[in-house]
């Protein structure tokens, strides 16, 4: 099994913070079970709902192979076997800049990344932030969880 | 007469021919060094002149066109038409150049050009011995001072106007002068009002010293002296001046004997520059004004000589025909001399010589400043989004007839054949051919194959304009140099000239019939200094899809990095703290990275102009003005394609409001209209709590305003949220391309509230605003809120306070375009010498000093990219060498790593002031970091808790930086500071002008703006900006802000402004009674203690007032007079008088002038306002009024920081330092408040060139003639014909430098790439020998 960067089910607290914005697009706000991660996320519900109150989980990675070679930057059409068959919603973007937040003892560390303009903001404990780097390429991954 | 003569012109040759070229001698290359002003005597005019004429008439007869022997026309001056020829040089029409002839007055006249300086002369000499009146001792010391040689023009005339002062002073009191030399007695000299003269006032002289001095030679025998006639006629001031002594006129600063004041001969200009036009197929001529005046002048002159001869035909006397002629003189020198005499003619008026000079139409302004060129073009402009915005598409018809010299060489020969082969009407073909030897032949009709195949290698070929040529392309009015910018021509079909349309701009341009210029530079070097100071690409400053726009394939270096703020960017509200940066909801932070667009809606924050951390500027300053233009040209094709596939329109549908929107709507107008009830409501039962500084009224209707420029705010918001995003004003709106959320609003919602001169609609008829309101209604529809929209239609009084409103902008923009185009105008002529020396300073054209570096770090203005004129913006150039030079497996640095690093860079030698580096900017860099390692510090402590790898690297990743990063990061600044440099012999000046004077045609002329506090408006706008620039003494409205020395008490500082505010005794006293007592009468004055403490001025007592009472002017009162009678009452007896009858009417006069004595305050204060900023409270002082240096003397006033807006003022108190300062900040403030940002070098130049005399100095005429010297500028700016004479009478010299004389002799320009002069040095130095050799070397 290929390693990724980070695994967690998240579950939607609410849509849209801001008020709704565009057509297509809906910003998330989630929370993790595992890391007690919080995530605002831009997703195309336009071809992937989201609700409040879903559960889904998300798999950042660096390459879609499933023998862990790094990604090409290509697109290679073809029924290849790839991550990418396990899960419903994946995109490909570039890692911006990492931040910090807070201070003292619940000192988080704010991961931002672009998906091609949909923006993903991932916080959580400064420990989780050492595995990325700045300019990254990235996978995330979204597979909806059953409630149950 | 002024009289330009050429100092180094060589000895005419008795070869001479006389041409309409300029005459070049053959020794070596000569130029105009100088132009030396002076006035000619009868002999030289005699000297001049061919011949003399003496009769009126031009021709012998209708049918004979021959001119008259000796008449105005006489040959001798030139030939009149193509067919006569000259009778001195016996050239024909072409080749004659012209004339004198004389004309000799019998009786000698007044030039009237000159008056003022004779009436001077007058003034200073005794009318009898022609001495100076000055006594000995003060004539020496006069003498000794103006003969200093250092002096220049100015101070000259300065100390002349001291002598003329003190001989006039000497008359002042008796109105008498006694010479001292010869104890003749002089009147008073004044000029003659109504003619031409001069009046010598000796009726006092009989009346106060007749019996003392009968005995004087010219009173001796005379019983009736005061017969005497007061004018003094020109014989007589003749014969006065002929008398005077060369000491005496070096006094009165006179170059040259006064005698040439006044005229005896006249000189008659050349026939060809006053033509004779044949009308009516020849039977008829249309003379030349200057001609008329000379026929009147002869006839004038002839009956004068009947008169003298004793056969005079007319009755009149010799004085009358004297005055006219000595009118007629006059108006053929000034055709303005007023005329005491109604019998004028009032038909078209004949211009005189000083009417040819003068004006916008006048031969300076008009031939000399304003030359006409060749090789140009003008027509109709049209958009091209295919042109490459550096081409611009010149029409066949143009390019035919323009033409470009080519010379023939190997390479372009064959090119050349063709063209000639094609000729003049084939494109591409050519003009002319110019041969090695010179001769030139047209390509017209030639025998143009022979010509072909004999071209040879070295000749010119006057070729057709082709693609790729060099053409400057102008729009008028050209009011910044960005409207004159050097483009590739693109040799295109059809008739209009054509552009890609991201230059409009520049030059200011649409397509509803713009027209504009073409040149084209002759020379190769005129092409290279086009190319290199003049593209239009140097002076621009304009997702996944978009990167590709910007770095199209791999290979392609240009790595973007950058960070905007687009409008629709929401800043956090509530209880968020952190901004939002890239995660705004909007989408409205634009983060480019390595040229990967990561977040964002680009808008005209990004894509336009005049942000200077937009696309294109960053494209323009990290990489090349061709990366910039590139990645332009392939925005706007891209845009243009996909608006042509897409399209975008407004239709009626885009405007119609839904329920919901016109819901929202009505709820904010009723919510206002009844807010706006309760004010009313609370004013007439008078409960309205008064603002600051206002009263009832004042209050109200700023309460009123306020809410309803509410309203419409709030009604653009809730369109901008409402309206379906896809809605097309909307886009336009948000994308910046035009149109704000207020005019969307007007649209679809509510028009707003109308404005008439910043007040709401004014009282038309009696008490209210239209007969459709009951008297004195204040409601918001009666004072012209107009509650429906453009949509919903009108009503018919809203309709009418709209046009009320729309007919001030109107006006406004009419009078606004030319104040601001004379404000320009007269910066330019202010400013337009000034460059940058080799040596960094910059000076004027005479090598004076304005500033030491320019703009104290001598960097150029166009090309700072931080905010408010700083050089460099350094958190994005840290972002970039951050994201372009990843850290990879290199480690960070630790803070005090960091800092060493820095510390050793900085100490280098091109980091020193030696180096050419600003202290400010080295202590900026230093700081930003410090600042960097300090937040590094923060992170790691706050991570890193445990001392842990991992979270050491997570917070290098944060905020960290490698040796590597900071060492290119330093390096990056430093070299990018240096490049920065301004290039010697820049024209500062003229850039600095326009970068003013430009904005100023975008501000509205009439503003009023809150400065913080309601009711306390301070002038804005172009008057403001006029009031400055001018200098004025009285300013519209002076603010002095005064610091307070405690700051945080409300008590105190009313405490300080009671003190301040001008109290009089009339609001302080309780009674001002007059109590008659059967012995005496007098004055009790009574003190209201109540009211002294509610105005906190417990310092006002009896003895206090009674002071000011004393000091007060005009109030006649000793000491003696007044009486204290206890703390709070005083007792004023009457003033000197004894006379019973007048007691009562003087204590009446006293009883109403003591309620106006100021017992309190300074006097010239109109009143003072308190004023509270919002952050931390503190409070400050706003005083209206002047009296700065009362102000900062007040106690509890903080001096060192009270500053007022008064230039002058400020310039009187803290000196020239303090005002130059003072120049920048107000001019700043204006900008600002306008919305505009003007780099401060340019207004720092224009402070230190209003101030480098010592004295504040306006740019208008008054204070450029304080500034330059030299005459032909002055004189092509303003009071040309004044200037003229002044300078013939004075000698002055004029030394050929600064832009404006060059510009008029035809000479290259000493500033920017003229400053420099390639000197060869010559093999071989023969000693020039002419002539015989000099004994004496000097």
């Amino acid at each position: 099994m290929v390693e990724t960067l980070f695994e967690d089910i998240f579950r939607v607290d609410q849509l849209d913070p801001d008020g709704k914005k565009f057509d297509k697009v809906n910003r998330i706000e989630a929370r993790s079970d595992q890391f007690d991660m919080y995530m605002q996320l831009d997703v195309n519900t336009d071809v992937y709902p989201m609700h409040v109150g879903e559960k889904f989980m998300m798999v950042l990675a660096t390459t879609l192979n499933l023998d862990g070679t790094p990604d090409s930057g290509f697109f290679s059409p073809g029924g290849r076997k790839s991550l990418a068959d396990k899960f419903d919603y994946v995109m490909h973007g570039k890692l911006y800049r990492i931040n910090e937040e807070g201070s003292g003892a619940n000192v988080k560390a704010d991961i931002y990344v672009s998906f091609g303009g949909l923006l993903m903001l991932l916080r959580g404990d400064p420990s989780i932030a050492a595995k990325f780097e700045l300019d990254q390429r990235l996978f995330i991954l979204m597979r909806k969880v059953d409630k149950a | 007469m002024a009289n330009a003569m050429n100092e180094n012109r060589g000895e005419p040759d008795k070869t001479l021919t006389f041409t309409k070229q300029p005459y070049i001698v053959d020794v070596g290359p000569r130029k105009i060094k100088d132009v030396k002003f002076s006035m000619f005597s009868g002999e030289d005019v005699l000297k001049l002149g061919e011949v003399q004429v003496s009769r009126s008439q031009s021709y012998v007869s209708q049918e004979d066109k021959r001119p008259v022997d000796n008449g105005v026309l006489d040959a001798h001056m030139g030939p009149t038409n193509k067919l006569g020829t000259c009778e001195t040089c016996h050239g024909d029409f072409h080749s004659c150049p012209g004339h004198f002839g004389y004309l000799p007055l019998v009786l000698p006249v007044y030039n009237v050009g000159y008056m003022s300086h004779v009436v001077d002369i007058l003034k200073c000499i005794c009318k009898f011995c022609s001495r100076i009146l000055l006594v000995e001792t003060e004539r020496v010391n006069f003498l000794k001072r103006i003969r200093n040689p250092n002096l220049d023009h100015l101070r000259k005339t300065g100390i002349y106007k001291q002598v003329v002062k003190r001989c006039t002073a000497m008359a002042s009191s008796k109105k008498v002068v006694i010479c001292s030399r010869c104890h003749y007695v002089n009147g008073t000299v004044k000029k003659a009002v109504g003619t031409v003269g001069v009046i010598h006032d000796r009726s006092k002289v009989q009346n106060t010293t007749s019996n003392e001095f009968n005995d004087t030679i010219y009173l001796k025998g005379s019983n009736t002296p005061a017969k005497l006639s007061p004018s003094v006629g020109p014989d007589k001031a003749l014969k006065l001046f002929k008398k005077m002594l060369d000491e005496d006129c070096e006094l009165l600063y006179l170059a040259d004997r006064p005698e040439k004041l006044i005229i005896s001969i006249i000189p008659v200009p050349p026939i060809c520059i006053r033509p004779s036009v044949p009308v009516a197929g020849g039977a008829m001529s249309n003379e030349n004004d200057i001609t008329l005046r000379l026929a009147e002048i002869i006839r004038a002159n002839a009956s004068v000589r009947e008169a003298l001869s004793g056969a005079s035909v007319h009755n009149k006397s010799l004085g009358v025909l004297w005055d006219n002629l000595q009118l007629s003189v006059a108006q053929y020198v000034n055709s303005d001399v007023r005329v005491a005499d109604s019998s004028q003619q009032n038909g078209k008026r004949i211009t005189g010589l000083v009417q040819r000079q003068k004006g916008k139409q006048g031969r300076i302004r008009k031939n000399l400043s304003g030359k006409r060129v060749e090789y140009t073009g003008r027509t109709v402009i049209s958009p091209d989004p295919n042109l490459k915005i550096t081409e611009v598409g010149v029409p066949i018809k143009v390019a035919m007839t323009l033409s470009y010299p080519e010379r023939v060489s190997d390479h372009n020969i064959e090119r050349l054949k063709r063209a000639i082969r094609n000729g003049t009407y084939v494109y591409p073909g050519a003009t002319h051919l110019r041969k090695k030897d010179g001769s030139i032949m047209s390509l017209r009709f030639n025998a143009r194959k022979r010509l072909a195949e004999e071209l040879k290698l070295g000749d010119i070929v006057n070729r057709h304009l082709k693609d790729g040529d060099v053409v400057l392309f102008n729009r008028q009015p050209s009011l910044h140099r960005m409207s004159m910018m050097s483009h590739r021509a693109k040799i295109k079909h059809w008739n209009t000239f054509s552009f890609n349309e991201s230059v409009c701009n520049p030059y200011n341009a649409d397509f509803d019939g713009d027209e504009t210029n073409i040149h084209v530079p002759q020379t190769e070097e005129a092409r290279t200094e086009a190319l290199m100071l003049m593209g239009p690409i140097e002076l621009w400053t304009g997702k996944q899809l978009f990167s590709v726009l910007l770095r199209p394939y791999a290979d392609m270096r240009v790595y973007l990095n950058l960070s905007v703020t687009e409008k629709s960017y929401t800043k956090p509200s509530g209880e968020r703290v952190k901004p939002y940066e890239t995660m705004c909801p909007n989408d409205g932070y634009i983060y480019i990275r390595n040229s990967e667009l990561l977040s964002g809606q680009l808008g005209k924050a990004t894509l336009g102009n005049g942000n200077k951390d937009g696309l294109y500027s960053v494209l323009l300053r990290d990489y090349h003005s061709l990366a910039a233009a590139v990645c332009m040209n392939r925005l706007a094709k891209l845009s243009a394609r996909w608006i042509g596939d897409h399209g975008f329109s407004i239709g009626i549908d885009d405007v119609q409001p839904g329920d919901n929107l016109n819901h929202n709507t009505n709820r904010i107008i009723s919510q206002g209209n009844k807010k706006c009830d309760n004010f009313i409501l609370d004013f007439n039962k008078g409960n309205l709590k008064c603002q600051p500084g206002c009263n009832a009224a004042q209050t109200l209707e700023a309460q009123i305003t306020g809410v309803l420029n509410k309203i419409r705010d709030e009604t653009g918001k809730v369109c901008m949220e409402k309206l379906h995003w896809r809605n097309s004003p909307l886009i336009m709106s948000q994308c910046g391309s035009k149109g704000s959320p207020i005019n969307i609003s007007q649209m679809i919602a509510c028009v707003g509230q109308q404005s008439v001169g910043g007040q709401r609609a004014p009282n038309g008829f009696i008490d209210r605003s239209l007969p459709h309101f009951p008297t004195n209604s204040k409601t918001p529809a009666a004072k012209g809120f107009v509650a429906n929209s453009f949509y919903s239609g009108l009503t018919a009084t809203e309709f009418f306070f709209h046009t009320m409103g729309g007919r001030e902008g109107l006006v406004d923009t009419a009078v606004k375009t030319a104040e601001t185009g004379y404000m320009s105008r007269r910066l330019v002529k202010g400013m337009e010498d000034l460059f940058v020396c080799y040596d960094d300073t910059v000076r004027d054209s005479n090598a004076i000093i304005i500033q030491f570096t320019y703009g104290s770090d001598g960097r150029d203005p166009s090309q700072m990219e931080g905010k408010s004129g700083f050089p460099l913006n350094f958190d994005r150039l840290l972002n970039k060498v951050k994201a372009t030079c990843p850290a990879g497996q290199h480690r960070g640095m630790s803070p005090t790593e960091i800092c060493e690093m820095v510390d050793e860079r900085l100490s280098m030698h091109d980091m020193s002031t030696e180096g050419g580096c600003s202290e400010d900017f080295r202590r900026k860099l230093k700081e930003f970091l410090e600042k960097k390692a300090a937040t590094l510090e923060f992170t790691r402590r706050v991570l890193n808790g445990e001392e842990s790898l991992t979270l050491e690297n997570v917070a290098q990743s944060i905020c960290g930086i490698t040796s590597q990063q900071l060492k290119v990061f330093l390096e990056v600044c430093i070299s990018r500071y240096h490049n920065k440099k301004i290039d010697p012999g820049t024209n500062v000046g003229a850039i600095g002008a326009q970068s003013i004077g430009e904005p100023g045609t975008q501000m509205t002329l009439k503003t009023f703006h809150f400065a913080g506090v309601a009711s306390m408006n301070v002038t804005l706008g172009v008057p403001r900006i006029n009031e400055i620039l001018n200098a004025t003494k009285k300013i519209r409205t002076p603010v002095i802000t005064a610091k307070l020395t405690c700051n945080d008490s409300i008590p105190f500082a009313r405490l300080v402004k009671g003190k301040m505010e001008r109290t009089l005794l009339g609001q302080v006293a309780k009674s001002i009674k007059l109590v008659m007592g059967l012995r005496s009468a007098s004055i009790i004055i009574s003190l209201d203690t109540e009211t002294i403490g509610a105005l906190h001025l417990s310092c006002i007592n009896a003895k206090t007032v009674k002071e000011s009472i004393l000091k007060t002017p005009r109030i006649k009162l000793k000491d003696k007079h007044i009486r204290v009678l206890d703390d709070r009452r005083l007792e004023v007896n009457n003033p000197s008088t004894y006379d019973r009858n007048k007691l009562l009417f003087d204590l009446q006069m006293l009883i109403n002038k003591l309620p106006s004595v100021i017992v309190m305050g300074v006097g010239t204060i109109e009143r003072a306002v308190i004023n509270k900023k919002k952050e931390r409270d503190k409070f400050n002082l706003l005083v209206e009024g002047t009296g700065l240096q009362a102000v900062m003397g007040t106690e509890g006033v903080n001096g060192l920081e009270t500053t007022s807006n008064h230039i002058l003022e400020v310039e009187e108190t803290l000196g020239i330092e303090a005002a130059r300062r003072s120049i920048i900040k107000e001019i700043q403030y204006t900008m600002e408040s306008h919305g505009m940002s003007i780099d401060i070098r340019h207004m720092m130049l224009l402070a230190d060139l209003m101030t480098y005399k010592g004295e504040v100095l306006g740019v208008n005429r008054f204070g450029i003639q304080k500034m330059k010297e030299s005459v032909l500028m002055l004189a092509s700016f303003e009071t040309t014909a004044d200037l003229l004479f002044n300078a013939a009478v004075k000698g002055q010299v004029d030394k050929i430098e600064g832009v404006s004389e060059c510009i008029i002799m035809g000479i290259p320009i000493q500033t920017g790439t003229g400053t420099i002069k390639l000197k060869q040095r010559d093999a071989q130095i023969e000693k020039m020998c002419k002539g015989l050799e000099l004994i004496l070397s000097e």
